[in-house]
């Protein structure tokens, strides 16, 4: 198992009252799997989703349970350790195209910044592997696209980008947050598909947050259904779209639209 | 599409003038038209002429000779002053903000203590402390404007290390100085330069003010502030010798104030 997630509890301490915003997470991730995680906003996804990343060390806030990558405790191993796995094993990419890129950096520069903190690459060689990766994830004139900022592109271009920049080494996890919600329909199934090609070319395993039920089903293998911070039920796609065990799932496949892409 | 913008006359006329002044001050390192220092009694309170642009002193030295070496002193004063100011306003600015908690409390309240004394009466303080002189001076003041550097820097970095862009950075693994000084940092530089013009202008006038009052830039040294107020007790019989190095004072504040809001109009 790539990573095991085992009864992850997540708490804030910035208010009088603590405030349990995730209880009882439990998840299993496999080599070049896809799995989603759904439920309505303010349910805990990206607060389980952060906590996987390493991203979740605020002080004001407790994490209990275990989060195993490849064996190892990420939730109490040292900080130097969490971080020779972020960008390497682990990446990650958020909703907002717009806000997730450095404002001020050359596409370039951000496409090659885990190039810079986890190798020993040349500047060429950087520039070799950054144009290779915007090739892979579609961008047209990727040696153009290089020397660019951020606000010269649209939120699909951006959004591949950070695509890019999160795959660049290769990583054995991409965690993808709602990755095509601030982008418009006909972007997000390029977006849909190209993660799809990705995951079959370098056997990435995602963990593709979503609310939007449908696009899990186009992409997703296995999917959790989250509630109120709790899971309510999880399995594989077709059984929980044929025959879903809870009310509440029922209620969110309803309302996907009769819409077929 | 491109929108037509209106010129950014702030900008451009800021500029020139900044432009112009510098430009006196470089000229002055390799080439003044008479030694600045030369006392000359034949051409006491000499009148404008070809000779003597702007006339002579009450030593008879010339004045447009120490205008320019004024300027160049006021302009170092104000350059060393901005530098220390900015360099350890980032680095107090970019560590709270960045970390906050107790240490960011603790540095703030101080930071707040300071900046409630207006900056001059401080940099008075500490220049009766180290003595007077130009390199005084600058420390002076350098530290009197750390805190308005240290709050501008702050702020930028308690807003920015909330965004997404610096949660990707950490999460490729970039450590805390990594994401401070190479993310972040280029993200308040607009900002920054406008802050950093405003500053070039408090110190132009701060320079010019302690040495007015004689704790600033010593003899021989020229200064504009000096200069003035020598010309103090002339002022009626020799009104040039006030006129020019108020004048340049002057050109280079409103240069500085331009500049400031030029750039703080072009990176909207
Ligand atoms: N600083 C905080 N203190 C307390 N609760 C918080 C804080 N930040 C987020 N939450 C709560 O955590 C819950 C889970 O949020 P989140 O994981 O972002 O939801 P989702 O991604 O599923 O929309 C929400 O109910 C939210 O109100
Ligand atoms: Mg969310």
């Amino acid at each position: 198992m790539l990573l095991e997630v085992k009864d992850l509890n997540i708490e804030f301490h910035d208010h009088l009252t603590p405030e349990t915003v995730v209880y009882d997470f439990n998840l299993s991730l496999k080599e070049g799997e896809i799995v989603g995680i759904v439920g309505e906003s303010g349910s805990g996804k990206t607060m389980s989703a952060l906590a996987i990343a390493g991203l979740l060390n605020r002080k004001d806030m407790k994490k209990s349970g275990e989060i195993l990558f490849d064996g190892k405790d990420l939730l109490t191993c040292k900080r130097s350790e969490l971080r020779s796995y972020q960008g390497n094993d682990i990446s990650m990419i958020f909703q907002e195209p717009m806000t997730s890129l450095n404002p001020v950096k050359k596409i370039g520069a951000q496409v090659e910044e885990s190039l810079k903190i986890h190798t020993n690459l040349t500047k060429e060689e950087r520039y070799q592997k950054a144009i290779s990766i915007l090739n892979d994830v579609e961008i047209k004139d990727p040696e153009s696209v290089y020397h660019k900022y951020p606000h010269q592109l649209s939120g699909g271009m951006r959004q591949r980008v950070m695509i890019a920049s999160a795959m660049i080494l290769e990583p054995k996890i991409l965690i993808a947050d709602e990755p095509t919600t601030a982008l418009d329909v006909t972007i997000q199934a390029q977006i849909i598909k190209l993660l799809k090609k990705l995951n079959k070319q370098k056997k990435t395993s995602i963990l593709f947050i979503s609310h939007d039920l449908s696009l899990v089903r186009t992409l997703c293998h296995r999917a959790i259904v989250m509630k109120q911070g709790y899971i309510l039920e999880e399995g594989n796609i077709e059984e929980i779209f044929e025959h879903p065990k809870e009310a509440y799932t029922k209620q969110l496949i309803e309302a996907i639209p009769a819409l077929e892409l | 599409m491109t929108i037509k913008k209106k010129p950014n006359y702030n900008f451009i006329i800021g500029s020139i003038l900044t432009g112009l002044i510098v430009a006196l001050a470089l000229v002055s390192l390799v080439y003044t038209p008479y030694d600045p220092d030369a006392m000359d009694a034949a051409n006491k309170f000499a009148g404008i002429s070809l000779k003597h642009p702007m006339g002579c002193d009450n030593f008879g030295r010339d004045i447009f000779s120490r205008v320019m070496e004024g300027t160049k002193n006021t302009l170092f004063v104000a350059l060393g002053t901005v530098a220390i100011g900015t360099v350890f306003g980032i680095l107090l600015g970019a560590f709270t903000g960045y970390f906050g908690g107790i240490l960011d409390e603790i540095l703030m309240r101080i930071n707040d203590a300071i900046f409630a004394f207006p900056s001059i009466l401080l940099a008075l303080v500490i220049v009766s402390l180290l003595g007077s002189g130009k390199y005084n001076v600058m420390i002076a003041l350098g530290i009197a404007f750390i805190p308005s550097f240290a709050r501008i820097v702050r702020a930028e970095f308690l807003k920015n290390r909330e965004l997404d862009y610096v949660k990707s950075a950490r999460l490729m693994g970039a450590g805390s100085l990594r994401i401070m000084f190479v993310h972040i940092l280029p993200n308040t530089f607009s900002v920054l330069a406008s802050s950093v013009m405003i500053g070039f202008n408090n110190a132009v006038l701060a320079e010019a003010g302690m040495s007015f009052l004689g704790i600033g830039v010593q003899p021989p040294d020229a200064s504009l502030g000096r200069m003035l107020s020598e010309a103090q007790t002339y002022l009626f019989s020799t009104p040039s010798y006030a006129f020019f190095p108020g004048l340049v004072i002057i050109l280079m504040v409103l240069g500085f104030s331009l500049l400031s809001e030029g750039i703080s109009q072009k990176s909207v």
